[in-house]
């Protein structure tokens, strides 16, 4: 059974890409961010932006939960999965997510029992296995993860598993954007929108943007094709002159979203009244923590953390990259001080942050663009 | 000796490094397309993804499934279930 | 006439991109206070360690040719000599166990070295507690394999570590061979127009070692592709001789890491065709779910060979006669540069760099 193939067929890429490149009007540089770390891994993984003109710039947005941790909360997680009771759970990439001083991945070369799972119902599970030890789960994602936290948590009480708890860091989609949108220092036409995060909230939370900003916002999926349609789609808006949501994704999103979900997500989390993003400084209602009445599963209040900010080391322009003011290799660091091994800024740490993706990935194709 | 891990404990000793090869499907935002193949509970499921692989989805978010729905799942969580088109 | 946000920034990139290329043919440095998982991965952690700390510290010629086996002149004859550590967990899984990959892993490395074998020694660390039954198994395993190769055991040792470690047991196997005269191989002799020939799809072995470890329900079976490859060696040995200029398998780190190993040591470039490469849908399926890269997957059964064009055809003919090597494919090219890079033509007609592994997606796979 393959879902995918059609949505991945070559001849039917050559002919969307020729389509946007009549579409583009030569002399016009346009720059669309796509939001969602998952399309900045299409765009590299099948080299998409070989087959868009010169003129069509695809810049990579703060959607990569992970990149926005800041330092001091990944210091916080490297106390809790210090302590000797604790199991610590977390997903993959934060790993090598650096803090102030160090990475979960550092703390358990020096023997911090830091284990990595696909989902939060596997540290549960593993609760469950493991009844001597304290297992803790650092939750991090968007509106699409925090659902899978959310039911987690629901049935942690329904099981009665007292030996578990909840780091959180989730964040939300549409603060960032809006903050960005207020940047003065802004030059983006358009955006390509995060297709998951939508199957959860809607395309309604995104009708600000051509409403209030007048820019077009296609929701996309995920394969490459769905990827140059929905840029084919911003350009097309952008050329009749009109800005609105459009939903490219329409096989799975909707306008209003996964009502379950939502009412998960407002029954067992709260809005912080503002969460600092790195790069990005503090922006309002942005990050999630656990609700009241879950109080007993929040890592936060059953260990002290630190709790200490760290401020983004100076020469990193990281908030730059992210607003799509730089590009990756215009960053004083990018590929000197700031590599994929030992990253600074979130963009490098993530395989998804626009950094570790154009080195990972675009050099050779901006190599060719720029010789 | 080596306990065996438990079926969805996916235990890797650390390492799932980040870079080049590596990508946390999570934090890309990523979902797949299952199949319902039998139901494992009043909310979860036994479903077939592409390529034979088989897992347990908590099917909570999405209603009552049956046998033969398509779902999108996210971190082992059903988001939608989708029609037949 | 190009849009004028587009034309000034090119000569700064250019300068980045220059750089970016200098910090890589920089000699590799050891500077990490501790040793993590990611240096026993086969990627860029690895070669560091390797080459920042073993190959100054041991400072020999052998060494520094970073071939697979270390090659060795006695009295005009060329032999070659490769050792290799098995902590794979757990100790058996579909398609093997500890005792095959240590047979196969140190004899396929003199095999891509050209070399036959002609004796093994092994190794054994095993932890107190550890049942006699397993390790029978594991022992009349590596016998039978060593036999199927023609190759005698001559010499072993064995030591006993307190519960605890050693996670049952490690073995390592030392073997010595003769390099066949037909053989001229080495990583540095890829030339630009040399095309890549690959034995099989890649990521089995490294997938059926991680659902060996948990419960994982599959509708179809993975295993293991450990095997011996001396025969495909001796395939393309005939079929090419000299024009032969080097094969390696592709353990830990798969074949992106042997690709890259390769155009550095060689100082050439390498392009590699997504949709020619022989794919097992079920890794496939694996791997897109798990988010890691078939490209970096262990195997234990496949080799990398590198062979002048005109010898290519003949080359692939030969490999694809041998039972078990039906689906070899021609996947690939060297080419002139940018010296040490690799690259991808993905089926959906764009370009990719297949870059050095960084951290380490499968621990403990062989």
């Amino acid at each position: 059974m393959r879902f995918v193939d059609e949505f991945r067929d070559p001849a039917l890429g050559r002919s969307l890409a020729d389509a946007i490149r009549r579409l583009a009007a030569p002399g016009r540089a346009y720059k669309i961010m796509e939001v969602c770390g998952g399309h900045t891994h299409t765009i590299y993984r099948y080299g998409i932006a070989d087959l868009l003109p010169p003129n069509v710039e695809l810049v990579h947005g703060p959607g990569c939960p992970v990149c926005v941790i800041p330092m001091g909360r990944v210091d916080d997680a490297i106390a809790v999965a210090r302590r000797p009771e604790v199991l610590f759970t977390c997903f993959g990439d934060m790993l090598r997510v650096p803090g102030g001083g160090g990475t979960l991945l550092d703390a358990k070369a020096e023997g911090a029992d830091v284990r990595v799972v696909y989902s939060p119902l596997d540290a549960l599970r593993l609760a469950e296995r493991h009844p001597d030890r304290e297992v803790v789960f650092l939750a991090v994602g968007f509106e699409t993860t925090a659902p899978s936290t959310a039911l987690t948590l629901r049935q942690a009480r329904a099981r009665g598993v007292a030996n578990f708890s909840c780091l959180c860091n989730h964040v939300t989609i549409v603060p960032p954007l809006a903050a960005l949108l207020e940047s003065p220092d802004l030059r983006l036409d358009g955006f390509i929108g995060p297709g998951h995060v939508a199957t959860v909230v809607g395309t309604r939370p995104f009708e600000f943007i051509p409403r209030e900003y007048g820019k077009p916002v296609v929701v996309s999926g995920f394969e490459p094709l769905d990827v140059l349609q929905s840029v084919w789609s911003v350009l097309d808006q952008l050329a009749a002159g009109c800005a609105e949501v459009d939903n490219q994704y329409s096989r799975v999103v909707t306008r209003d979203g996964n009502p379950r979900a939502l009412s998960a997500l407002a029954d067992v989390f709260e809005l912080r009244p503002h969460f600092e993003w790195r790069g990005l400084g503090f922006i309002s209602s942005s990050g999630l923590r656990l609700a009241p009445a879950w109080a007993e599963y929040d890592a936060e209040r059953r260990y002290r953390l630190p709790g200490v900010r760290v401020a983004d080391p100076k020469a990193c322009q990281c908030g730059e990259v992210l607003k799509g003011v730089l590009r990756p290799w215009e960053c004083k660091v990018f590929g000197t001080a700031c590599t994929p091994e030992r990253p600074i800024g979130t963009c490098m740490v993530s395989s998804e942050g626009a950094c570790a993706a154009y080195y990972n990935y675009g050099r050779v194709a901006r190599q060719g663009a720029a010789s | 000796m080596v306990e065996p891990d438990d079926v969805r404990v996916r235990e890797a000793e650390g390492g799932v490094g980040v870079g080049v090869g590596e990508r946390c499907i999570t934090c890309a935002d990523e979902a797949v397309r299952v199949e319902v193949l039998r139901l494992d509970g009043p909310e979860r499921a036994r479903c077939l993804a592409d390529h034979g692989w088989i897992e347990t989805v908590e099917t909570a978010l999405v209603g009552p499934v049956r046998p033969g729905d398509v779902l999108l799942v996210h971190a082992g969580v059903a988001l939608v279930r989708l029609d037949e088109r | 006439m190009s849009p004028p946000e587009v034309a000034a920034p090119a000569a700064r990139e250019r300068l980045v991109l220059e750089r970016i290329a200098a910090r890589r043919a920089r000699p590799a440095l050891f500077r990490d206070a501790r040793i993590g998982l990611a240096h026993g991965a086969g990627g860029k952690a690895s070669r560091d360690l390797v080459e920042g700390l073993f190959l100054p510290a041991f400072d020999s010629e052998a060494l520094r040719q970073l071939d697979d086996a270390g090659r060795v002149h006695v009295d005009g004859l060329r032999l070659a000599l490769s050792t290799d550590t098995f902590v794979v967990r757990p100790l058996q899984f579909p398609g093997g166990s500890i005792g095959t990959l240590a047979v196969h892993g140190t004899l396929n490395d003199l095999a891509v070295t050209g070399a036959r074998p002609l004796a093994l020694t092994a190794s054994f660390v095993l932890e107190e507690g550890l049942e006699a039954a397993v390790l029978e198994t594991e022992v009349s395993t590596m016998a039978a394999a060593a036999r199927a190769a023609g190759v005698e055991l001559v010499a072993g040792d064995t030591k006993v570590v307190e519960r605890g470690r050693a996670d049952g047991m490690y073995v390592c196997t030392t073997g010595l061979g003769r390099v066949d005269r037909r053989a001229h191989t080495s990583p540095r002799r890829l030339e630009p127009g040399d095309r890549i020939l690959l034995t099989g799809p890649l990521g089995r072995h490294g997938i059926a070692v991680l659902l060996a470890r948990g419960e994982f329900e599959l509708d179809a079976e993975v295993a293991s592709d450990t095997r011996p490859l001396w025969p495909a060696v001796d395939a393309l040995l005939e079929a090419a001789g000299g024009r032969l200029h080097a094969a390696r398998d592709a353990t830990r780190g798969g074949l992106g890491s042997v690709l890259n190993e390769l155009a550095t040591a060689s100082g050439v470039g390498i392009v590699v065709r997504e949709r020619d490469l022989p794919a097992d849908p079920v890794v496939a399926g694996a791997c897109e779910i798990l988010g890691i890269d078939p490209l970096y997957v262990a195997n234990e059964g496949q080799l990398a060979a590198f062979v002048a064009p005109d010898r290519a055809d003949a080359a692939l003919a030969a490999l694809r006669a041998i039972p078990g090597f039906s689906e070899a494919a021609d996947v690939g090219e060297v080419v002139a540069g940018p010296p040490g890079l690799v690259q991808m033509d993905t089926a959906f007609g764009g370009r990719r760099v297949v870059d050095l592994l960084v951290g380490d997606p499968l621990p403990r796979i062989c």
